[in-house]
């Protein structure tokens, strides 16, 4: 189970399983972004720009979370991956699957919401696909959808480099804080997810900042430290996080901790994580305070790896600093 | 006739302590013919030839006269033919001596040097810096082998006239040939600066420091093998304060007192605990604290002992000896879990806010060394650190490695080693490795091992703990493949039986059984060991028994608040709701964060499986602690389980709460019920304490019993692991073993806990891959 939780063993089943199957050549189209950048999406040349493509499977449980549902939930990661290449979200398909049973009403609920988020979000839901499986072979319901988007310039997580600043938008965790304490059976009472799309935000900075924007990430599945540990691998540098800056509300610090989670192991669903340019680094934090997201704050920045390529380090508020792993399937305690 | 020739091989600590110098003179003395030299690594050959009356007084000389560090492992004396030798000389190195000698460690100042600094007619009066061939930095000053005066931060100090006068006399019994000799003309200097780097104007700037430190003050000191903290530990504000700016709400501080006397008004005093206190070594020694001790409580908070040292160099005595007390909080100059500072700039960035002023001097700190730790268990002295005094002295193995071999060690409190030939050199004291920045330290000892001893670390065996997720495997993985050198991985239990078993030089491919406890350590199935009873060959193990695997709900977050595994085990007994309730009754909710909520969250995660499991005793001793309201909170590294020793310590054995053995393993689920019910009957919570962990060693003794039915040496059980040094535990192993006969081995050299670790991992992997 651990294969689908978004750490190091889901990277591993992508890349044996998919990746490494599909013949060199066709893992992308010429001067596009294809699968082995392992990137938000994907990309096509077209006159004036890139077409950007996104696909993502959404399965919660609980369906239903304050804050909203699976068909929130996966419009707004939809919009998000779009965004996090750089790219205005246009348009989206998409296919649910629900299980046999599922309440019709509550059906509606989700696609009522789905297609609520799409629209407030100016995006076109252009075709889809409705499927409905025997009890007991799928666990409620599974929601995809694929987004389709248009960017002039593409943001890429390759073009990171030394003395970029990292700036998280939002408190982080608070969407995985809230599903995971509610399948401990906790009564969350002050959790709420943060699912929501992120285009009030972006498409200003991609707008205005776009040259500096280095690279972009909505910190879904693993969090924090799958987003930066990615980072981190894919340009060879270390990044270096001050823990203490890093925004976190207090009643899902104090969840996570009752927990023993690690919040930077936690999804956000409304949050971006972004590599800036040191130069204009304060100012994006300015215009992203100005946009209405007062809580973003520059946690970090990348550094030239010296002794070890590819690793986060964590500045603790006490002053160790320790290595921060992306997240795996076993809690293994480490204190003697 | 009454004449003889002998050959006497030597090995132990008998290099860099003016050995040599030292037969020389016996020699004459005595009249006998003959020559020494130093032979490989850490041996000395020595022949005398003369009449029976001149080798008798020969022999009686060298025991008499012996250099307070020389430590003597092993002496063979052999008869050989009269060869007729005339006249006694010191032979030149044998060229494996140059290449590969023991370095050798840090050693206190003598008695000798001292009284020449108290001497007010001697040239080193009041001389912090006053050392001679037998005491004084060794390793903490040098930069590479062999240690001679060019190698070593006194190359910076060119012997003045006089110093070079005693330095060639070889009727200086002490300072011929003595490479870290200096006087106040030649030597390095002291003096006291802000912590911004401003010098103070005063004419004894020791004197200046004690008197700030005498009015609460806190003063960085720069000592042998990095920096101190000094501050009253006598004022309850001062300590307070100081707890306050290092961030360090309980850890113990150690204590430095001028001497043994001083000592005394602070700690029991045995004959045996001043030897060591006063012995070149030197350690903080764990020792029963005086009720009428005029130390504050927030010295060791909870606990009933004291941590201390005497004076181990000139510059420290003469500051003990300035100050009011005649002891001083003397804690390592470090960032709460980081290395602790060995130069000015370190002091300057990371004490900034801990301390006011610097004692400083210009001698360079080479290479860090921490005080090392001792305490007595079961009646033995046993190492909980291991550094100066200690280390780096190697440790022979009763066979011969198979390829030169560098371990990495476990995580936390660690050290690693480098081996070849018979010898296995542990690092010293390095700290925790989950810390990047210890880590990078590791790394940077164990490549200064490795080049000291010309170790080709591709064609060398890497060993490391069997834990995933270890930073310290990480650190061998990489050198593995940057080097194609083999890597082999330990468990962590079987590395710690094996380190007591190489320890005392024993061969591979007997059978033997050992007992490791401790905190945590991952096991061969995934889950966290930690109270396992091991039957080994040192080349492979099998677990034949083990604590009862207890859910640790929150991970990590368990270990710091050990209510929580108090509240798992209770929510075995009787499910969440009643476990809540009860946790409630008990008090327990008060050792959480989020009270009575996250109780519930525990209880949950326990119910629900959702909780990695450990059979681990440290984890079982922090549920007792918590249960028994104890201790609540692990501030440092063992504090529930450290303070459960001093709460039972006066307690007695309780007859009906015992620990019962179901199979292989031993039932703490049923001894925490009988804890239970005793505690809700009101009986005294300090026996209780006493009994729980008598009967958890009572219960591993007896599994261990059982074992040595199919082992091959059936005398001797060999227990180390982090809470192997816990008295209750180890005398209760005792007393069950010996009724049977049965002999209770602790480690001697090295550290039970897992700063001893690399030494097994190195006989591990040794005898993997087959010894001669
Ligand atoms: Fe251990
Ligand atoms: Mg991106
Ligand atoms: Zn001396
Ligand atoms: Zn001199």
């Amino acid at each position: 189970l651990a294969h689908g939780s978004g750490g190091r063993e889901t990277e591993d089943i992508v890349l044996n399983l998919i990746v490494n199957l599909v013949p060199e050549s066709l893992r992308s189209v010429p001067g596009g972004v294809g699968l082995e950048a392992l990137d938000d999406g994907a990309a096509i040349p077209v006159p004036g720009g890139y077409m950007v493509f996104t696909v993502d499977s959404y399965t919660v449980n609980p369906p239903f979370f304050p804050g909203g549902n699976i068909g929130s939930l996966a419009a707004s990661g939809t919009i998000n991956d779009l965004l996090m290449m750089g790219a205005r979200p246009v348009a989206a398909l998409d296919a649910i699957v629900v299980e046999e049973g599922f309440e019709v009403s509550k059906l509606r609920e989700i696609t009522e919401s789905l297609i609520k988020t799409l629209a407030e979000n100016n995006v076109a839901l252009i075709g889809g696909d409705f499927k409905v499986l025997p009890k007991g072979q799928l666990d409620k319901i599974v929601v995809t959808v694929a987004g389709i988007g248009f960017a002039k310039k593409l943001i890429l997580d390759s073009n990171i480099k030394p003395g970029d600043k990292i700036i998280v938008t939002g408190p982080i965790a608070e969407h995985g804080a809230l599903i995971l304490a509610l399948q401990q059976n906790l009564e969350p009472k002050d959790l709420v997810s943060d699912a929501k799309p992120l285009t009030d935000l972006m498409l200003p900075l991609i707008e205005e900042y776009g040259d500096y924007i280095h690279a972009a990430r909505d910190p879904t599945r693993g969090g924090l430290a799958m987003a930066l540990n990615d980072w981190a691998e894919a340009t060879g540098t270390v990044i270096v996080i001050d823990e203490e800056k890093i925004p976190i509300r207090e009643p899902v610090r104090a969840y996570t901790e009752m927990l023993g989670v690690d919040p930077l192991t936690l999804a956000s669903e409304g949050v971006a994580l972004l590599a800036v340019d040191a130069s204009k680094a304060e100012e994006v934090l300015q215009r992203i305070h100005e946009l209405g997201y007062k809580e973003a704050r520059i946690i970090g920045e990348v550094k030239k790896a010296e002794r070890h390529k590819g690793i986060v380090l964590l500045k603790s508020v006490t002053g160790g600093v320790r290595i921060l792993e992306p997240p795996s399937g076993e809690i293994v305690p480490r204190i003697c | 006739m009454g004449r003889a020739s002998l050959r006497l091989l030597i090995s132990g600590i008998v290099q860099g302590v003016g050995f040599r110098p030292f037969v020389y003179r016996v020699a004459l003395l005595s009249g006998v013919a003959g020559y020494v030299r130093n032979l490989g690594g850490s041996e000395v050959e020595i022949r005398v030839e003369g009449s029976w009356g001149q080798l008798r007084a020969f022999l009686r000389l060298f025991a008499e006269k012996l250099p307070p560090p020389a430590r003597i492992e092993d002496l063979e004396i052999i008869v050989e033919r009269w060869e007729g030798i005339r006249g006694f000389r010191i032979l030149p190195s044998s060229r494996e001596a140059r290449r590969r000698s023991m370095i050798p460690p840090d050693f206190a100042v003598c008695r000798d040097c001292l009284s020449e600094v108290l001497n007010p007619h001697d040239r080193r009066y009041r001389y912090p810096f006053n050392s001679c061939a037998y005491c004084g930095p060794r390793f903490s000053m040098m930069y590479t082998v062999p240690y001679d005066r060019e190698n070593t931060a006194m190359r910076d100090f060119p012997l003045c006239t006089g110093c070079e006068r005693e330095y060639r006399d070889p009727w200086n019994e002490r300072r011929f040939h003595a490479q870290g000799i200096s006087c106040p003309k030649c030597g390095p200097r002291v003096w006291l600066e802000t912590i911004d780097g401003e010098v103070v104007e005063t004419r004894d700037p020791i004197r200046e420091a004690a008197r700030i430190i005498d009015e609460g003050g806190i003063v960085a000191v720069k000592g042998i093998g990095g920096f101190h903290i000094a501050a009253l530990a006598s004022d309850d504000d001062v300590v307070l304060e100081l707890r306050k700016r290092k961030k360090r709400p309980t850890k113990p501080f150690a204590l430095m007192a001028l001497d043994s006397d001083a000592a005394e008004k602070l700690v029991y005093l045995d004959r045996e605990a001043r030897r060591v206190l006063e012995s070149p070594e030197a350690p903080i020694l764990l020792l029963p604290r005086r009720e009428d001790a005029p130390v504050s409580k927030y010295v060791a908070p909870g606990l009933d002992t004291l941590g201390v040292m005497i004076a181990y160099s000139p510059l420290h005595y003469l500051l003990l000896s300035e100050t009011r007390d005649k002891f001083l909080i003397m804690t390592s100059g470090n960032v709460h879990g980081k290395p602790m500072c060995t130069s000015i700039e370190c002091v300057r960035e990371k004490l900034k806010g801990i301390v006011d002023y610097v004692l400083n001097h210009n001698r360079v700190i080479v290479n860090r060394v921490d005080d090392s730790v001792a305490r007595f268990t079961a009646g033995r002295l046993v190492l909980i650190r291991r550094g100066r005094g200690y280390a780096p002295t190697w440790i022979r193995l009763g066979f011969r490695l198979p390829r030169e071999v560098v371990a990495f060690g476990a995580e936390l409190q660690n050290a690693g080693a480098v081996a070849f030939e018979d010898k296995v050199v542990l690092t010293q004291y390095i700290g925790d490795t989950d810390d990047y920045d210890t880590l990078m330290e590791l790394e940077k000892y164990l490549k200064w091992f490795v080049e000291q001893y010309s170790i080709d670390v591709s064609k060398a065996v890497l060993v490391a703990d069997l834990h995933p997720r270890y930073n310290s495997r990480r650190l061998a993985e990489e050198w593995a493949s940057r080097t194609g050198a083999e890597l082999i991985l330990v468990q962590h239990h079987h590395a710690h039986v094996a380190s007591v078993i190489a320890e005392r030089r024993m061969k591979p491919g007997v059978r033997r059984v050992g007992i490791a406890i401790d905190g945590v350590g991952y096991g061969l199935d995934g889950s966290i060991w930690g109270g396992e009873v091991i039957v080994t060959d040192l080349a492979s193990f099998e677990r034949v028994g083990h604590l009862e695997p207890q859910p640790l709900p929150g991970g990590d977050r368990a270990t710091e608040y050990p209510a929580r595994i108090a509240i798992a085990i209770l929510t075995k007994l009787m499910g969440v709701d009643e476990a809540v309730e009860m946790a409630v009754k008990l008090g327990l909710v008060r050792g959480l964060p989020y009270g009575e909520s996250e109780a519930r969250v525990a209880a949950i995660q326990a119910a629900r499986g959702n909780a990695p499991l450990s059979s681990s005793m440290g984890r079982i001793l922090d549920a007792f602690a918590a249960l028994l309201g104890v201790c609540y909170h692990r501030g440092y590294e063992g504090e529930p389980a450290i303070r459960l020793e001093a709460y039972g310590r006066r307690g007695k054995l309780l007859d009906d709460v015992f620990a019962p053995i179901r199979g292989n393993m031993v039932d703490t689920t049923r001894l925490f019920k009988m804890v239970l019910e005793a505690l809700m009957e009101g009986v005294d919570r300090r026996s209780l304490a006493y009994t729980v962990m008598w009967r958890l060693g009572e219960a591993l003794a007896e599994l261990a019993l059982r074992a040595l039915n199919n082992a091959e040496d059936g005398e001797n059980v060999y227990m180390a692991g982090g809470a192997a040094v816990n008295d209750v535990i180890a005398r209760a192993v005792e007393a069950r073993l010996s009724e049977e006969g049965v002999k209770l081995v602790l480690p001697r050299k090295v550290p039970a806990g897992d700063g001893g670790i690399a030494l097994g991992q190195v006989a591990v992997a040794a005898s993997m891959l087959g010894t001669s």
